[in-house]
């Protein structure tokens, strides 16, 4: 009898000491980037202050973190696109780092899709870790979830990406895709890795309001790895019992997440942001052979001819009257995006080119700006407005003189700011100012850079909540592509045409 | 933007708020921008409906 009470008490204590409340704590770590786009050399913004970034020395740091403990390298999607440095290779070259640095998974971002179905796919083949994309429906090589073994705990990743990926793409690159509810998509996965993970982790590209509100209507999230906003979470935040980091933007900074494990839940998180910044010898040098190989690619792609001009290419003279290179750009946006007329300032074009072979180089300081284009619907009255702010500047030579195709104008500059436009005439007839018409621009005078405050205004009256515009659909935005860029718009145009002539057709005429 | 309603269109980013707000030179002079939640966000970060954002 007392031998049995002494074998109970010791299978008591024994399954006490060993179940998950005794266990030994398990520390993990978590290494985290979002929003790279590319950014493979140090980098400094204007306003900046020094040099920040740089993926080997990102690198570097990655290995010396490692060495401390078990460790997960995660991205939180926008990787590929977005520097020169990746959009040459169509992201490829951005793959070959992130196999170097031994990622272990990344979700797509909304400019994953931006080269289009086939790259994307070839993208996901060639990356040696696996691609998520939960709510994704349509591209199988996209995986719903990852499960990793880090020092013995089962940490499943669920990737989820903005579902508004089609209103930010372009429509034949997201064709036959479905993009679903991240909080639908959350809890199914949730309830399916229930007994196959200990640990969930969401890597995001949601952008950080969006994470918040995933984790108020979500329980049972550890972690988010988030993305798309771009925002420099210097600590972890915390909505209910969920951690929520994010890494700022292009390798400036390195998320660290140190988890604590004990008695089956995260008992401690710690967590910071490791600046980066490029000091000599602190480099990871396979890393940095693969950034110098690219970089030298690089200058052979730059050298490609893309197309020949029979004529000099005028943009010396786009801040105060019609040019040749005005024309053919805004001929080239008219024709790409159908819309009625196109109108761009000026200061687009930043450098002449001069007759003879067109390469990518020469667009490059040509057209330096990231623009894309948009097409707004506008009515005769708004774009005579248009047209005489863009003129009111012409003594002065601002960038925002208009360049235009779809519609020939007169003006007075000796005329008083406002009241100097005075025929305008669009395919053939005089401006009607009550009739729409759609206008093509540049999203920066979209947004109503150079103080084309009329396309701005064109956006109000919509709904507060819903303050974003969507296209189509009776709204005033037709057309907006933010994965194509005006200088690759031009850059197709010149090799499926091959040689251009543009000649001045009396598009814009001072009078007096 | 610091407390000014600005619309924008679907995939535009802060740099495109602080245009239409009249603010982007000052960041480009050295000034943040921040969320609502006081975090730095970069310049082509994605923005949502009502979503507050503050140039300091």
């Amino acid at each position: 009898m007392k031998r049995s009470i002494f074998t109970i008490l010791f299978l008591i204590i024994f399954s006490a000491l060993i179940s998950p409340l005794h266990a030994a704590p398990t520390s993990l770590r978590i290494l985290y980037v979002n929003d790279f786009h590319g950014y493979a050399e140090p980098y400094k913004a204007k306003g900046d202050g020094p040099l920040q970034g740089g993926i080997a020395y990102l690198a570097a740091r990655v290995n010396q973190l490692r060495r401390e403990k078990p460790t997960l390298l995660l991205a939180a999607g926008d990787m590929i696109r977005g520097n020169t440095w990746a959009n040459l290779f169509q992201g490829f070259s951005v793959i070959e780092l992130m196999n170097a640095m031994k990622f272990d998974a990344m979700v797509v971002g909304n400019h994953e899709f931006d080269y289009g179905p086939k790259v994307l796919k070839e993208i996901i083949a060639r990356a040696r870790f696996p691609v998520l994309g939960a709510n994704v429906a349509g591209l199988p090589a996209l995986k719903p979830y990852v499960i990793k073994s880090v020092a013995g705990v089962r940490v499943g990743i669920i990737g989820l990406v903005t579902p508004e990926t089609p209103e930010l793409a372009n429509p034949k690159d997201v064709q036959g895709l479905k993009f679903a509810s991240p909080e639908a998509t959350a809890r199914k996965y949730l309830h399916q890795l229930r007994n196959q993970a200990e640990v969930i982790i969401i890597l995001s590209h949601l952008g950080y309001p969006e994470d918040r509100a995933l984790a108020e209507k979500v329980p049972g999230i550890d972690v988010i790895v988030g993305g798309h906003t771009h925002t420099k979470l210097d600590k972890p935040a915390r909505v209910n019992d969920t951690i929520i980091v994010q890494a700022w933007e292009y390798g400036k900074v390195l998320g660290v997440l140190d988890l604590t494990r004990k008695a089956g839940k995260i008992s401690l998180a710690k967590g910071y942001l490791e600046a980066i910044q490029p000091e000599p010898g602190q480099d990871d040098p396979a890393v940095s052979r693969i950034v110098a190989k690219y970089q030298q690619k690089m200058d052979g792609v730059l050298q490609q001819v893309v197309g020949e001009t029979d004529v000099d290419l005028d943009a010396d003279h786009a801040r105060s009257r019609e040019t040749n290179f005005g024309d053919l750009v805004t001929d080239i946006i008219r024709q790409k995006t159908g819309a009625e007329v196109a109108l761009i300032n000026g200061g687009t074009l930043r450098r002449s080119l001069v007759k003879g072979v067109i390469r990518q180089q020469d667009l490059y300081s040509a057209l330096p700006f990231d623009n894309y284009l948009v097409v707004l619907k506008l009515t005769g009255g708004q774009i005579k407005e248009a047209l005489e702010h863009g003129v009111s500047g012409v003594a002065e030579k601002a960038g925002r003189f208009p360049q235009v195709s779809g519609l020939t104008f007169t003006y007075n500059p000796a005329a008083p700011v406002g009241s100097r436009v005075k025929e305008v005439i669009i395919g053939g007839q005089p401006l009607k100012p009550e009739q729409e018409y759609t206008l093509a621009t540049n999203d920066f005078l979209a947004a109503g850079g150079d103080k084309y405050t009329v396309f701005v205004e064109l956006l109000k009256g919509d709904a507060a909540p819903q303050a974003q515009v969507k296209m189509g659909k009776g709204g005033k935005v037709m057309y907006s592509q933010p994965g194509k860029q005006l200088r690759e718009v031009v850059a197709d145009f010149l090799q499926a045409q091959g040689k251009v002539a543009p000649a001045l057709e009396g598009r814009i005429k001072e009078v007096r | 933007m610091n407390q000014r309603p600005v619309d924008l269109m679907a995939g535009m980013t802060v740099r495109h708020a602080l245009m239409a707000a009249g603010l982007l030179e000052e960041v480009e002079q050295g000034r943040r921008v921040h969320d609502e939640w006081g975090n730095e966000v970069g310049l082509e970060g994605a923005l949502s409906p009502g979503l507050q954002l503050w140039v300091k």
